[in-house]
Formats: structure tokens, sequence, C-alpha cells
């Protein structure tokens, strides 16, 4: 009841926040005027060749990492925002640090979804314009997994950042809790490997590692039809087997965080070290 | 209904090596204003945290009892002014007001409603549409108040609810504070100003370095000080006035002189004592002010139990 009204709060601040609209809108018309400028010179004819087939999985599970991790960084602000202007003592004086936690991980998260489909929407409208697209070409493992890695993978970031919020002393200083924070957006820097030679060991092996299963195994459900032509998928087993090292991370993160998140909320002072974090998350609770 | 709405039993607290909260107990009855004292660092804000939930004690325990309401809905119950202020920024008043009632408990309307009134008695009306940011300190100083008692709380803490108020605002506070008590809340009045304590609060508690050092009523604390301070002004030689029996630090200036009656001295037995040989025109003995006692409470504990 209470997480209900927290959610629902957290949902109206994130739609009519500015930073909000900014992103929606910033990064469909950024996309756009990429395309356009691309188009307008030589590249114009490469661009005419039809894409090739299966690459509409790939770009989808690009848009919603992204939106996972957008959602996610707007948890952080929000979360080191409250404590820098002190209301949180107020608010936790009416409900628990957890209950706290989880109605904005929530209510940024029905705010981030709301923004991707929008995204997802801009995309089509605009690759359909220069190229055919196909949603012929998305399979059922597509529609039934990228909802859930994208939901399950948010849930991941957001409560590890804000873990990260609630320990940071205000947004300049990251520290070492800043770093922590971009564990889960490494596979991007290797986006090519896993695009290219989604089928290696290294990737695969990396598709079960719970901070890496949700952008690791969406790249992966669209690059190997991608690189086979449509004709081979990622084995049932190493979905499933994804999803449950998910689920579990999810579940571990989400109780550590919000321990680390009741401790750190109000502290003020010197950003934690990663070793006084670790001792935060796992401190027993009475 | 139970008189008594807060228990506090043998709390502890450590911040890593620090014992910030050293075995506090205490109680709030309802129909009361407890004065919560102590010096900056005393481990105040720390008890005040622990009772309202919002931290959790190494050891010892803090029930709130309210009929018979079940613990989990403690929360809903108790009305909390922290010291350090601070509300969404950019929300408008009657949204942010509005939804922290309703974590308390109330329904949106029912929220709403109270919410308008509340404004309406601190002379907010027309700024219950602005985003708070837009206030002054003081306006946005009764906006917190509002939001700590809205819903009605059984058990209400304030925290230096007077900082930052013209002496108008004080007065209104004040006048609110003694009405919600008057309607059965039971309040902690923290405040470093301790006229406004001797004004209000009925009982003491006294905190320093984390333990309680004062605890009871106003009256038997200023008692228990025992020391009656006595002003003369009188007519007749300076001398005679010096060396009076059972007085201590007496002060002459011509023809006023100030002194402290000792442990044990009446005052009844101070005037009796005063020499025939001056004409008394002015008299006070009166108990020590609330500030002496805390000076001297505070000052004499220095670093001795350490």
């Amino acid at each position: 009841m209470r997480i209900g009204r927290t959610t629902r709060w957290e949902i109206t601040r994130a739609l009519r926040s500015k930073q909000y609209l900014v992103m929606t809108l910033l990064i469909p018309a950024l996309a756009a005027a990429g395309i356009v400028a691309a188009t307008a010179g030589e590249a114009r004819a490469a661009l005419r060749e039809p894409p090739p087939p299966y690459l509409i999985g790939v770009i989808l599970a690009m848009i919603l990492f992204i939106g996972a991790f957008m959602s996610g960084v707007m948890v952080l602000y929000s979360v080191v925002k409250e404590k820098q202007n002190r209301v949180v003592e107020i608010i936790l004086s009416s409900v628990s640090a957890t209950e706290m936690m989880v109605g904005k991980v929530l209510g940024q998260g029905a705010a981030g979804l709301l923004q991707v489909s929008f995204w997802v929407a801009c995309a089509y409208a605009i690759a359909s314009r220069f190229a055919p697209v196909s949603l012929a070409e998305l399979e059922l493992v597509h529609w039934v997994t990228y909802p859930l890695y994208f939901t399950l993978g948010y849930l991941f970031i957001a409560s590890l950042y804000a873990a990260v919020g609630a320990a940071m002393k205000d947004i300049q200083s990251g520290g070492a809790s800043g770093l922590v924070g971009l564990v889960p957006y490494a596979p991007i820097l290797f986006a090519q490997i896993i695009i290219t030679q989604p089928e290696s060991l290294l990737v695969r092996l990396a598709g079960f590692f719970p901070p890496f299963v949700p952008s690791v195994m969406m790249f992966r459900i669209g690059a190997v039809p991608l690189v086979s032509n449509g004709l081979r998928q990622v084995p049932a087993w190493e979905i499933a087997l994804s999803f449950a090292s998910l689920l579990l991370g999810v579940v571990a993160m989400m109780r550590f965080a919000a321990r680390i998140f009741e401790t750190g909320l109000l502290m003020y002072g010197k950003s934690p070290s990663v070793r006084e974090l670790w001792r935060w998350g796992l401190r027993r609770r009475r | 209904m139970e008189r008594t709405v807060l228990h506090v039993q043998q709390i502890v607290k450590d911040f890593d090596s620090v014992r910030a909260v050293d075995g506090i107990s205490l109680e709030a009855h309802r129909g009361e204003i407890l004065g919560f004292l102590g010096p900056n660092g005393a481990g105040k804000t720390t008890t005040i945290r622990i009772i309202l939930g919002i931290l959790t004690p190494d050891s010892g325990d803090v029930s709130i009892q309210i009929g018979d309401l079940p613990r989990r809905y403690a929360k809903e119950r108790t009305g909390y002014l922290p010291e350090e202020r601070g509300l969404y920024p950019d929300a408008r008043v009657v949204d942010a007001l509005v939804y922290l009632a309703e974590l308390k408990g109330l329904g949106r309307a029912e929220a709403r409603q109270r919410v308008l009134n509340w404004l309406g008695r601190f002379d907010l009306t027309p700024w219950a549409n602005r985003k708070i940011e837009k206030l002054s300190k003081g306006m946005q100083q009764k906006v917190q108040f509002i939001a700590s008692v809205t819903h009605k709380p059984d058990l209400l803490v304030l925290d230096e609810p007077f900082s930052g108020l013209d002496p108008i605002h004080q007065d209104l506070l004040k006048e609110v504070i003694r009405e919600l008590r008057d309607e059965g809340a039971a309040i902690l009045l923290s405040a470093h100003q301790m006229s406004q304590v001797e004004e209000l609060c009925d009982r003491i508690f006294l905190i320093h370095r984390g333990r309680r050092v004062l605890y009871g009523t106003l009256d038997e604390i200023k008692a228990e000080d025992g020391e009656h301070v006595a002003r003369i002004r009188f007519d007749g030689p300076p001398d005679a006035v010096r060396t009076l029996p059972g007085t201590l630090d007496v002060a002459v200036d011509v023809d006023r002189a100030s002194m402290r009656l000792a442990r044990g001295v009446s005052p009844d037995a101070f005037v009796r004592s005063l020499p025939s040989e001056i004409c008394v025109r002015e008299i006070s003995v009166t108990r020590p002010p609330l500030h002496d006692i805390f000076v001297r409470t505070v000052a004499g504990r220095g670093d001795a139990n350490r």
C-alpha cells in the first residue's frame, strides 16, 4: 500500500522532470539527425542497399539496453538529489528504506518503460523510411525474452544505482562506488565482438554472469540469426540458464542494495570505499 | 487509551567505534510536552531517529503504544520535524504535503482537505500551488511543520521548530503546539532556547555524551538543583549584604546585590536573615533558570566521564 503510493509519486515526478523529457526526445532526434547526415553524401548509395536481414534484433537490443541503463541513472540521480536536499529523513520517518527504494525503482522503471516504447516506435518510424524493415524477422524468442531481459536488467541496474546513489556524497564525487556502477555497462565496450562472434566461448560464458546477462544475452539473441542468416538461434538451455542466473542476481542485488541504501542515506561526509560498501551490504538486519 | 505512548528502554547505538547513544531510557505521555535537550553532538538526533524507527538500535527497545495498533503501523502515527529541513524543492507545496500525508495513511481527498486547512492557518494559502523552492526560508519552515502534523499524530517530534520564524509565527506555533498537546498528542520538543522550553515543557530530558543526565518535571529538576538565586535592591551600607550566612557568589553593585543561596537554605530563611541596617526596596528569590541548570550540568560533567 505504501509502496503503491511511493511508486505513484515517483512516476509522476519522473514524468514531470526536465531530464526525462529531454532524454526521451533528444535521443531519437539525435539518431534521426545522424541518419539524415549520413544519407546526404556518398554514403547515400551504400545505405540504399538493403540492410542485412535480422539486423533488427541487434538494434532493438541496443535500444532496450540504453533504456534500462538510462532509467537506472535516473534512479541514482534522484536518490542523490533527495539525499542532498535532506528530504530522505522525513520520508524515512514514514516508510522503511527498502520501501522507499522499491518505490523509486518501480516508479522510475514505469517511466523508463514508457520512454523505451517511445524510442522503439521512433526507431521503427525512422528506419522504415530508409529501408524495408520487417517485423517478421523478429521471432517468438525475441518477443518473449527481450521484455524480460529489459525488466530484470533494469531491476538489477536500478537497485545497484540506488545503492550507489545512497552511498555518494554528491553527484560530483563518484569515487569508488561510481566505478562499481559501471560494471553492468562494461559489455557495451565489447559490443562489436559480441555482435560479430556471438557464439564464441567467452561471449557465451559472459552471458551467464548476472551483471552482463541483459546486455550480452540480448545482443546474442539478436546477433546469432544475423551471423547465421536466420539459420540458428541461441540454444534454449542457455537462455534458461541465463534467466536463472539473472533472477538470482536481481534478488541478491536488491537485498544487498537495500542495506547499503539504508546505511548510506543518512550518512553525510566522505563517500565510502568499496570495502565499506561491501560491509554495509552484508550487514545483518536486526 | 494508554497514557504512555512511547517507551524507550536502554537503547544503545554505536557508529564504528563511537558510542552515540549509551543506554537511554525515557517515556512520553499523552497530553504532555517533553523537553528533549542536549548540547550539540550529544546523541540527540540519533536518539530521535531511533525513536522514529529511522535507525535501529544496536540493543534496547523502542515501543510506541497506541491502543492496539500493530507495531508495523506505528510510523503512521508519528510526526517528525527534523532539524535539517528539506522537502522536494521542485514540487508544488500542496502536492508534496498531500503526498507526505498519504504516506501516513490518509486518503487523498482527506489529506488535501487537511493540508488546505493548515495552509490557511499559517497564511500560506496564496502559496499552495507554488513550487517549494520559490518560498522563503520561514515559509518552507511552516510547510515542513504542516507536513509533521496533517495526520494528527499521537507522537510528535519537533526538532528546533522555532528557528527561522519571526516572533508572530513563533507565537502561532506555540499556540498550535499547545493545542495538539491538549488534543492528546505526546510531544517531544527539542530547542536550544531554554526560555521557550521553560514556557512550553512539562518535563525535561537532558542527554549528554549519549547518556541521560537529567530527567523529570521542570519543578523536580529545579528543586533538585536546590540553589535559589536572590536579587535585592536596598538602601544602606553595601557591606551589610556581603557576608550573609548561607549565600554564595555575592555580587554587589551600589544599591543592588545578587547571590546564590547555598543548598538547603530556604527562601524563607534567607529573607529572615537579612540584617536590620538595610532597607529592602525590591526583592526576588527564584529557582535558577533552566538555562543555568543546562550550562552547569553539561559543563560540570565535562570530560570527566569519558
